[in-house]
């Protein structure tokens, strides 16, 4: 479906940028990929660059086969893109003349598009105000009308940049379910770049992250989670703190957390590789403790991408 | 790609936002119909040799006709430009699998065909005002004025490219309608090179209609030679200038930008 390779993208001027440095990744059809990375890492830049709104300074894109170089206006019928930061829609135009109109951009005459839109915006809750100018909506609703907007095009792909900040958790919930069901339901592809962890873990089947304009890590939601899984504990051990446990534990263990909770002990541990768990039951076998019960930290994405951006940097 | 719905949907966007700004456009017209008023009888009041013959005075009904439709036509492609990369919607319009050339021409002739219209009753008004009433010989007037405006969409296509780069151009606006009053006032009939300026010969042949009552037919093949090949030039250039700046734009990031 999509294929970047080496993209890469100096802005010029007195002191270069670069922004988006040699990125290669590929998109399945059907596929949901978030696209995470903290602020400045280039997520825009990258789609903007597939788009051709920005022009690569060097790398290939593909969409269905159509080189961006040689194949751009096919391009551009496979794709539709919600972007960062503007407005992407006209506040004087009422809520139905948006999505009309960008369906017409996309060479969709009002007869066809009409019935999708009107099952877009029923899906978004928005058929009451379909005949309100934008203007006079919520910030939520304007977001969720940019969105429709460009879903209205029925295209095989879509890119949202960041398409849910400021919207309240209902309505965020709402943008996911849409997105869930249009990626289940019809197999559109959906590239989504978000800062918003429980968007991604929601709906994205796999992530590609950006760090300093270079790709980190490209994995499954899944695979990235067990990475972190399996490494993480937390032991409850009976009775108070006790001075050889702090000893033993910050001798072999030096990042556990240890803390003291209603007559029990709470020991944190991330262990680096799997055979450390029979260390740290040792460790704790020998200060005599008592365990009482033993679980795995729930992973979150949130970690595990704080995690990877952490280690990016220190190999950058 | 079919051009027919793109079209559809530019022109409905045009019609529906000039209603929301139509008081704009419509206090506009009024102000340069006060003007053209002021100029007309301020003329007609000095007199002079210059003023004196009764043509002289249909010929600036005509001149100011067509320098509306020149003022109204060079700069609203940089204004749209301006305003929506302002907004954000540039870019959606620069995604359209059409490409942007033919949005920013729908978009052109969505907007002539508004405010043409109100140019048109304008010129009725101004032609009540002065009591010169000119010959609307519509065969032979129309293709000289849409061959006079392409060359003065070519400025525009060059100014529109300066938006995308440079943003804000809109002060060189105030400068670029007297410009245009040069070129309209350009000795034609004296310097081969008057001939080759925007709106020159357009306006010039415009008033041998208008004025004179010549059919297209009885003009000089020559002078509409020179109004066409000079068109021509002004608009595949304003096209050359505008694909450059897109390019320039794109490689900066420009597009969303203001
Ligand atoms: N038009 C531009 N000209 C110069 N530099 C730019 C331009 N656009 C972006 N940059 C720079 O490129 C880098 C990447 O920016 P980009 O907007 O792609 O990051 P991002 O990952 O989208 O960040 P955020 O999470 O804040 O949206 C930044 O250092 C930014 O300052
Ligand atoms: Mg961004």
């Amino acid at each position: 479906m999509l294929e970047v390779s080496g993209l890469t993208k100096v802005f010029p001027g007195r002191k270069p940028v670069t922004a988006v440095n040699g990125i290669t990744f590929k998109v399945d059809a059907g596929e949901v990929v978030g696209l995470l990375g903290p602020n400045g890492a280039g997520k825009t830049t990258t789609i903007k660059c597939i788009l051709g709104l920005v022009r690569p300074t060097a790398g290939q894109v593909s969409i269905n086969g159509f080189d961006q170089r040689t194949h751009y206006r096919q391009l551009l019928r496979q794709v539709a893109a919600v972007l960062e930061g503007s407005r992407n829609i006209y506040w004087r135009l009422t809520v139905m003349e948006n999505v009309l109109l960008f369906a017409g951009l996309h060479g969709i005459s009002r007869r066809e598009a009409r019935p999708y839109a009107e099952h877009l915006l029923e899906s978004f809750h928005l058929m009451e105000r379909k005949d309100a100018e934008v203007r006079s909506l919520s910030s939520g609703m304007k977001q969720k009308t940019a969105v429709a907007c460009a879903l209205a095009k029925r295209t095989p792909l879509v890119f949202l940049d960041e398409p849910t900040v400021g919207l309240d958790v209902e309505t965020s919930y709402d943008l996911r379910r849409v997105l869930r069901d249009l990626a289940a339901g019809e197999g559109r592809t959906f590239v989504i770049s978000s800062h918003d962890m429980h968007v991604i873990q929601d709906v994205c089947g796999r992530v590609v992250i950006i760090s300093g304009g270079r790709i980190i890590a490209n994995n499954t939601v899944e695979d990235l989670l067990s990475l972190f899984r399996t490494r993480s504990y937390n032991f409850t051990l009976a009775g108070t703190l006790d001075g050889t446990l702090t000893e033993g534990l910050a001798r072999a263990f030096p990042q556990a957390t240890v803390a003291a909770r209603g007559g029990q002990t709470l020991v944190t541990a991330r262990l680096s590789h799997g055979g450390q768990l029979y260390e740290l039951i040792d460790v704790l076998r020998l200060s005599g403790a008592v365990i009482e019960s033993v679980s795995q930290v729930e992973p979150d994405l949130e970690r595990a991408y704080l995690e990877l951006v952490r280690q990016g940097r220190e190999t950058a | 790609m079919r051009l027919a719905p793109v079209f559809a949907a530019v022109t409905r966007r045009t019609f529906v936002m000039f209603k929301s700004y139509s008081f704009n456009s419509i206090s506009s017209l009024v102000t340069m119909y006060l003007v053209f008023c002021l100029m007309f009888f301020g003329a007609k009041a000095i007199g002079g040799p210059v003023l004196s013959s009764a043509q002289t005075l249909e010929a600036m009904v005509v001149g100011y006709f067509v320098w509306l439709l020149a003022v109204y036509s060079y700069s609203d492609l940089s204004w749209d430009i301006t305003n929506e990369a302002q907004v954000g919607t540039l870019e959606q319009l620069y995604l359209s699998p059409v490409g942007y050339k033919w949005i920013s021409c729908f978009v052109l002739v969505s907007n002539a065909i508004l405010v043409y219209s109100l140019n048109i009753v304008f010129l009725l008004l101004m032609m009540v005002t002065t009591g010169k009433f000119l010959r609307l010989d519509l065969i032979s007037l129309v293709p000289i004025l849409v061959i006079t405006v392409a060359g003065v969409y070519g400025i525009g296509y060059m100014l529109g490219g300066l938006a995308l780069v440079y943003k804000r151009i809109q002060a060189f606006f105030q400068v670029m309608q007297f410009v245009l009053v040069a070129f309209l006032l350009a000795p034609v009939d004296r310097y081969v090179w008057a001939k080759l300026l925007p709106l020159a010969m357009g306006n010039h042949l415009a008033a041998e209609v208008m004025v004179r009552g010549k059919h297209l037919w009885q003009l000089p093949p020559a002078d509409l030679l020179y109004l066409t090949a000079s068109s021509a030039f002004y608009l595949a250039l304003g096209l050359a200038v505008f694909t450059r700046c897109e390019k320039a734009a794109k490689k900066v990031g420009l597009l969303g930008q203001y």
